[in-house]
């Protein structure tokens, strides 16, 4: 039961924000290290540290490095999502506010090997303040030479911008970012095999290696190390240290980084417990579906999480204590959903507003039983149909919250009134 | 073109061959097997859409054991490739259920006006819903409520509530049009499609978007409530609007046009049309129409019978050529006539009564046909089709409006760019629209005026660069002109026509092999054309665009058959073809071919008959189809000319302001109410047929009019038909012969030039002209 | 044709001459400042976000049709274009917004940590509903979505900075001490932004040239006057 921080392992070092102390721990040594190696090799090591993508769907980081095209015909681009958008994660938040130069070593070395000139990082709006940390950082860094032209004399240029959002979740899936960054709406672009994938044509039509900020924050200490040192932590298949953002109804929330395969009962210990009686958990930020008390005996790890029926998404751990109505918890996240939908196609458009309806129906007295079906059976119409992932991810929660607490709906919908809230009022 | 890779697929387990990368929804009609969509439309760009997700299929690839992998999601067909062991189905269970999904999820903010909406009984959301919907819904929550049908500009009413949000309309203003006046405001649930804060949809394309819309939420105002589609019928035709030639469909109720919808052709318009060609023709249903022909009598128009009208004309004809000879009768008109009409009339003109005196030209500058880019390159005005103009490198745009001159042109060249990649020069010497349509292109600002001394710098720099193509060219000629424009520097040129010298060069740097050029009226119409034509001519050698597909020099002609008239030979100094009248053989020859004597003389331009009838010299002045009293560009010189003219004939549909000092009024027939084939700008002769009668059974078609005065003229121009007066023209002017109407493609034909004389470079004046 | 008269009934809607160039209001750090972000992509238009940035922040808070036409001539596209994409983003503000801008996160690890409490007592405090803005202009409360601090859940964002772990106690003091600030959350936020965007030499190359720039003027001034 303890932490095992990697991305962590400076980050209460006073001062560590700022380019002096970065480097009396070492920092910038991947960089050096890096520009020493050739671009494959360093392509290699992330492929031996086995390191997924941390920005929700796990994807093996070293497949898009190495997707990148090897000639340089065109320009290419690093795009740093750091959107975090995804209700219940604050882990990209602390990565920048406290740890900026790691994130700018990581990106660095990523355009190292993906023969990127420029990057883009994607900050929120919201974000201004992990945001100014992230530009001191790098004009500093620019200022030691560690950006700009001819990066410490290796005759390679790198330059890294900050385009910040302005307001939109959907904004942090990472083709409607690149509509974003192109200066449009906010919405998604063909993908895969209708287009083909953004390391041949992303940003202007032009290679772009798009990862998280913690996937980046971890390529220092994987050149550093080696990619076996990585590899040596977490499970076979998910290798390495993940952060977890624990939030709700614990004593101590926060950041908590550990190895990947901690039973997450663990986990929930670390962050001091729960407040009052644990009912639920949703490891992996709102998208993912809901975990119940008695189904928590499981190892945070991506295999672990899915055999449960969740998943480790993005590691937005959150904590709902016996207090929590699901029925109400479960329009709240309808209607985030139902906000965010950006309108392009039809099965998210309409159906996460139609929920919202319903739910609201139900919450205000109007429910009928036959509603419950119609919900999952909208789930069933959105999930899978949608243009991106979106839509799945508002149909998932719901539909899970169902399977596991239908009784709850039905006793809305009979009573006009949570169970829940009737449950704590008369033992109150 | 490269040969196509073709791939073999399985849909719904029959295995075809299709080109790789065909969308699945375009391989699934090749086997009859309909797939149902909304947002999809093979013009528009694939990139943006699949957001209706209504085509949905099941999707999965061979494997090399022979099994199918499936992929977990359905897939959008509309913008799935074809590629390689793809195997497809499109009618499962799985797939019939999202469809159901999808067609519930459109419906339920859809609201239910159907009865009263313009798109009933043509709307693909009333078909597919029809086909593939759910029997009831099962939304019981109120449903979104927005402004109901409001107008956005004078032809288009939006009506938000039916929207389904496919942006069709959108995709269509950014990618097509390019003014961009449509887009999506706010998102999710509440997204909308909108012009700049509801201001007007002045788009000059906006009809396109009424016929792109799935639903009734573009509709158009003029069509609005008159008719329904079940019981309409429909002819095609060609849009008489200007000189693209669109093809559109006369939609009409016994007698009466309701509305003008575009026609497929991929060599012409694809299936636009602009705002003018959509709403341009109510004219044709006007109740202003005249219905039988006027004579005046005591200052006033009174009704006459067509018999009456033609022995009026022909005695006073034979009395003015009697007197006068036969230099006192004239004719102007005739860019708005059919080609087979138009050769009538010259031949009408030229047999019947024995005058040259005959012009379709209204604009100040008219030249001799023969000059400018005929003698050049054999051809009349332009040298590419419009279609090839996709293909071009690098487009200059000199001295037009082209989106306003020329719509189906302009699509084009944009196309050229946003699909293509083409630089655009744009030379103007205001801010034009067209400019506003691409993303940064060159913009030479001139001062009105100074085309030649504009084109001849930019020559001058071509030369300078050393990328000058001249094989085949006499080194004498090219170091000729080479001296000749010595002085053209960019520094002098840039005092002269006040364009920055840095513009000049980076325009003279796009202009290569696969030049367009395309010129409107600025140029057509300056009384410098010929100067700025052989500058331009010069340019299109010695870029190596002589003899180009995608490159070459194009003068558009204004009206919808301007180009027919000139090869009809509606001018004085030309018969059918481009034979010069006073070319004794080539005069001969048609001489040979009608049994006739034709007069040799030159015969007066539209300027010179108007000056003569102005200084009383005109016996009998024959207007067809202009309204030159409000038209012509010295409208003064044509009312004087009119007031003094001896006996004025105006045949047209309407009581013009020309007609107004007519003596005789003759009623024509539109062009919905005959047959025949019109000329357009790129030289392709295209038919259109005949949708219903004249208002009036006194209102004759133009050539009837024509052939009937020949009789009372005592000449008879035997004419059974208008196909028989194309078989005629053919033999006149062989590259006509293609034209005969059996076996004329569904596309038109393009009219081939005449020999090219090989290119020759014209010296230029050296003399900078002063502004 | 009862609806085809009605029709003709609405007023004319209004027509912008595209050729005509909009008012202009940037200031010249503005442009100075516009023009060195476009740098940053390889088209105009990728300039979009920033450019609105600016502009909300040169238009006092919000975006007026005037800002969004002022952009889209500046980025060389259409006006409808620009409104899409303004509208497509929560955080410019289509219409005027009180000089402080309150905004509680009421997402999910709030809702259950007090965030609907939070906003209730701002309403009760501030004698508005969410969405409103106080009479005298000062106070403008929203209701947002998920702020990604749950670890201090109940959250608020206000201008550029967040509050967390909010308890009635901390809203009374921080209302205090905004009803004696002067700033303009709103437009102090989307500086911040702006200049997130630029690096330091660029910030230090717009102050050389507005120093420049003013001195110039200083000295034209003073020639007229002498
Ligand atoms: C609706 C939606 C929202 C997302 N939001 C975020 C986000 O806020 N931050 C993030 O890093 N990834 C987000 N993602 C995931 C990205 O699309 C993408 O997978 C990720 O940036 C890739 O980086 P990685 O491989 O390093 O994880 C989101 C995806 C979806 C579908
Ligand atoms: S699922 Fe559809 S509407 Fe929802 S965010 Fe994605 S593209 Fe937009
Ligand atoms: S037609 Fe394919 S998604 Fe609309």
């Amino acid at each position: 039961m303890a932490e095992l921080k990697v991305l962590f392992q400076d980050i209460d070092v006073p001062g560590i924000q700022t380019l002096e102390v970065y480097e009396q721990h070492g920092g910038y040594s991947a960089l050096r290290k890096a520009l020493g190696m050739t671009r494959q090799q360093v392509i290699d090591e992330v492929k031996a540290s086995g390191l997924r993508g941390r920005g929700g769907a796990g994807f093996p980081a070293w497949i898009k490095w190495n997707g990148i095209p090897k000639d340089e015909s065109k320009p290419h681009y690093v795009q740093c999502n750091a959107d975090e958008g995804e209700p219940g994660t604050f882990k990209d938040r602390e990565l920048m506010m406290r740890h900026p130069h790691q994130l700018i070593e990581g990106i660095i070395i990523a355009g190292y090997a993906t023969l990127s000139k420029v990057g883009y990082i994607y900050i929120r709006g919201e974000y201004t303040e992990p945001a100014r940390v992230m530009r001191r950082a790098i004009d500093e860094a620019y200022r030691a030479g560690y950006l700009g032209k001819n990066i410490l004399g290796s005759g390679v240029d790198f330059d890294l911008y900050i385009h910040m959002g302005a307001g939109s979740y959907e904004c942090g899936e990472e083709s409607a970012m690149m509509s974003s960054i192109m200066g449009e709406r906010g919405q998604p672009r063909l993908k895969f095999p209708h287009a083909p994938l953004p390391t041949i044509a992303g940003l202007w039509d032009c290679p772009t290696l798009i990862n998280n900020v913690e996937t980046l924050s971890c390529v220092p200490a994987i050149i550093r190390n080696g990619g076996a040192w990585y590899a040596s932590m977490g499970t076979e298949k998910s290798t390495g240290t993940k952060i977890f953002s624990v939030s709700g109804h614990v004593n101590k929330p926060g950041n908590y980084e550990v190895e990947m395969g901690t039973p997450l009962m663990e986990l929930l210990e670390l962050a001091g417990g729960v407040k009052g009686k644990l009912k639920a958990v949703i490891p992996g930020g709102s998208s993912v579906p809901i975990l119940p008390a008695e189904k928590c005996d499981v190892n945070l790890d991506y295999e672990s999480l899915q055999a449960a029926g969740t998943m480790l998404g993005s590691g937005g751990f959150m904590v709902l204590n016996d207090t929590v109505c699901i029925v109400k918890f479960m329009r709240r996240t309808a209607a985030f959903y139902a906000h965010e939908s950006c309108g392009k196609c039809t099965p998210c458009r309409e159906g996460t507003r139609w929920m919202v309806k319903i739910f609201d129906r139900i919450l205000a007295g109007g429910g009928r039983m036959e509603d419950i079906d119609l919900l999952l059976d909208i789930c069933d119409q959105i999930d899978g149909r949608s243009y991106c992932a979106l839509g799945d991810a508002a149909a998932w929660p719901i539909r899970a919250s169902i399977k596991h607490y239908r009784h709850e709906y039905e006793y809305y919908i009979q009573h006009g009134h949570s169970m829940v809230e009737a449950q704590q009022s008369t033992r109150a | 073109m490269a040969e196509q890779e073709l791939v073999t697929i399985e849909i719904n387990g029959i295995e075809l061959q299709v080109p790789k990368g065909e969308m699945i929804i375009e391989s699934a009609k090749r086997i009859g097997v309909d797939i149902p969509f909304f947002c999809y439309h093979p013009r528009l760009g694939k990139g943006q859409a699949a957001n209706c997700r209504m085509c949905l299929v099941e999707a999965g690839t061979k494997q090399p054991d022979g099994s199918v992998r499936m992929m977990p999601k359905p897939q959008t067909s509309c913008t799935l490739p074809a590629s390689q062991g793809l195997v497809v189905f499109t009618d499962t269970v799985a797939i019939q259920k999202a469809r159901r999904g999808i067609l519930e999820f459109l419906l339920i903010n859809h609201p239910l006006d159907c009865p009263i909406c313009d798109r009933g009984g043509e709307c693909p959301l009333q078909n597919n819903t029809l086909f593939y919907g759910p029997g009831v819904s099962r939304f019981v929550e109120e449903k979104r409520h927005l402004p109901k049908a409001f107008p956005i500009s004078d032809y288009v009413v939006l009506d938000r509530e039916r929207c389904i949000h496919c942006a069709r309309c959108t995709r269509f203003s950014q990618e097509i049009s390019g003014d961009a006046q449509l887009d999506f405001l706010k998102r999710g649930a509440d997204m909308m499609v909108s012009t700049f804060y509801d201001t007007e949809f002045t788009s000059r394309f906006s009809g396109n978007t009424i016929e792109l819309c799935p639903v009734g939420a573009l509709t158009s105002r003029v069509y609005r409530f008159r008719a329904r589609p079940w019981d309409m019928k429909s002819q095609k035709s060609i849009c008489t609007r200007c000189s693209n030639g669109c093809n559109i469909w006369l939609d009409y109720r016994p007698n009466r046009l309701v509305r003008v919808l575009g026609r497929e052709n991929e060599a012409v318009n694809e299936e636009w049309t602009c705002d003018r060609g959509k709403f341009g023709h109510e004219y044709i249903s006007s109740d202003r129409r005249l219905l039988s022909p006027l004579i005046r009598k005591d200052g006033k128009f009174v009704t006459a019978s067509w018999v009456e009208a033609y022995q009026l004309i022909a005695s006073r004809v034979r009395q003015a050529v009697q007197e006068h000879g036969a230099g006192s009768v004239g004719a102007i008109g005739g860019a708005h006539l059919s080609n087979e009409e138009a050769y009538v009339l010259q031949k009408l003109m030229r047999v019947a009564i024995g005058t040259n005196n005959i012009d379709h030209r209204l604009e100040p500058n008219q030249p001799r046909a023969t000059d400018g880019l005929f003698g050049r390159f054999g051809v009349p005005f332009t040298q590419n089709a419009i279609a090839d103009i996709e293909k071009a490198k690098t487009i200059f745009i000199l001295g037009s409006e082209l989106v306003d001159e020329q719509p189906i042109v302009f699509l084009r060249a944009r196309k050229a760019w946003f699909r293509h990649g083409a630089k655009v020069v744009i030379a103007y010497p205001e801010v034009t629209e067209t400019e506003l349509r691409f993303d940064e292109p060159v913009v030479l600002r001139y001062r009105e005026g100074t085309e030649s001394t504009l084109v001849n710098g930019l020559l001058h720099l071509v030369l300078a660069s050393g990328k000058a193509v001249t094989d085949g060219i006499a080194q004498g000629e090219v170091q000729a002109l080479r001296e000749t424009l010595r002085e053209y520097t960019p520094e002098k040129v840039a005092e002269m026509t006040g364009v920055e010298t840095e513009r000049l060069r980076e325009a003279a740097d796009l202009l290569g092999e696969g030049t367009v050029i395309l010129c409107g009226a600025k140029v057509r119409n300056h009384p410098r054309y010929a100067e700025t034509v052989h500058a331009l001519a010069n340019l299109t050698i010695l870029t190596g665009n002589a003899d180009r597909e995608n490159g070459g020099l194009n003068i558009l002609l204004p009206e919808v058959n301007s180009h027919g008239a000139a090869d009809m030979g509606v001018l004085p100094d030309v018969l059918p073809g481009y034979a010069r009248v006073d070319d004794d053989a080539a005069r001969q020859r048609i001489e040979g071919l009608w049994e006739e004597k034709l007069p040799a003389e030159p015969g007066m331009s539209t300027q010179a008959m108007l000056e003569a009838a102005a200084r009383g010299q005109m016996q009998v002045l024959y207007i067809i189809g202009e309204d030159i009293a409000q038209k012509y560009h010295d409208t003064e010189l044509a009312q004087r000319a009119l007031e003094s003219a001896g006996l004025v004939v105006v045949q047209d549909l309407f009581l013009t302001e020309t007609a107004q000092y007519a003596d005789v009024v003759l009623p024509a027939a539109s062009v919905a109410e005959k047959e025949g084939t019109f000329t357009n700008t790129e030289r392709r002769v295209q038919r259109f047929w005949k949708a219903f009668n004249s208002p009036s059974p006194d209102v004759k078609s133009d050539l009837s009019i024509f052939t009937e005065l020949a009789v009372y003229l005592g000449k008879s121009i035997p004419v059974f038909s208008a196909e028989q007066v194309m078989d005629e023209i053919g033999q006149v002017f062989p590259a006509y012969a293609a034209c005969r109407y059996d076996n004329m493609p569904a596309e038109g034909v393009r009219v081939q030039a005449s020999a090219v004389p090989s290119p020759q470079l014209v010296p230029v004046q050296t003399e900078v002209p002063a502004v | 044709m009862s609806e085809a008269i009605r029709l003709s009934e609405y007023p004319r809607v209004r027509r912008i001459d595209e050729k005509q160039p909009p008012e202009l209001r940037f200031s010249e750090q503005a442009v100075q400042e516009l023009e060195r972000i476009k740098r940053h992509y390889p088209n105009k238009r990728a300039a979009m976000l920033p450019a609105l940035w600016i502009a909300q922040r040169e238009y006092g808070g919000y975006l007026p049709p005037e800002a969004l036409m002022e952009v889209a001539y500046r980025l060389g596209t259409s006006y409808a274009v620009v409104e899409g994409v303004a509208t497509f983003y929560t955080m410019y503000n289509k219409r005027p917004v009180g000089r402080v801008m309150l905004e509680v996160c009421t997402n999910l690890t709030c809702s259950i940590c007090g965030g609907y409490e939070i906003l209730h007592y701002l309403e009760q405090k501030l004698g508005i509903k969410v969405g409103e803005t106080t009479p005298d202009g000062q106070f403008t409360l929203t209701e947002v979505e998920c702020l990604n601090d749950c670890g201090n859940a109940p959250v608020m964002q206000v201008g550029d900075r967040y509050f967390g772990n909010l308890t009635p106690e901390k809203i009374d003091a921080l209302l205090e001490e905004l009803k004696q600030g002067n700033e303009h959350t709103v437009v102090q936020l989307a500086d911040t932004v702006v200049k997130c965007h630029l690096s330091e030499s660029e910030r230090q190359d717009i102050e050389r040239a507005l120093a420049n720039a003013q001195a110039t003027n200083e000295a034209r001034q003073e020639g007229q006057n002498g």
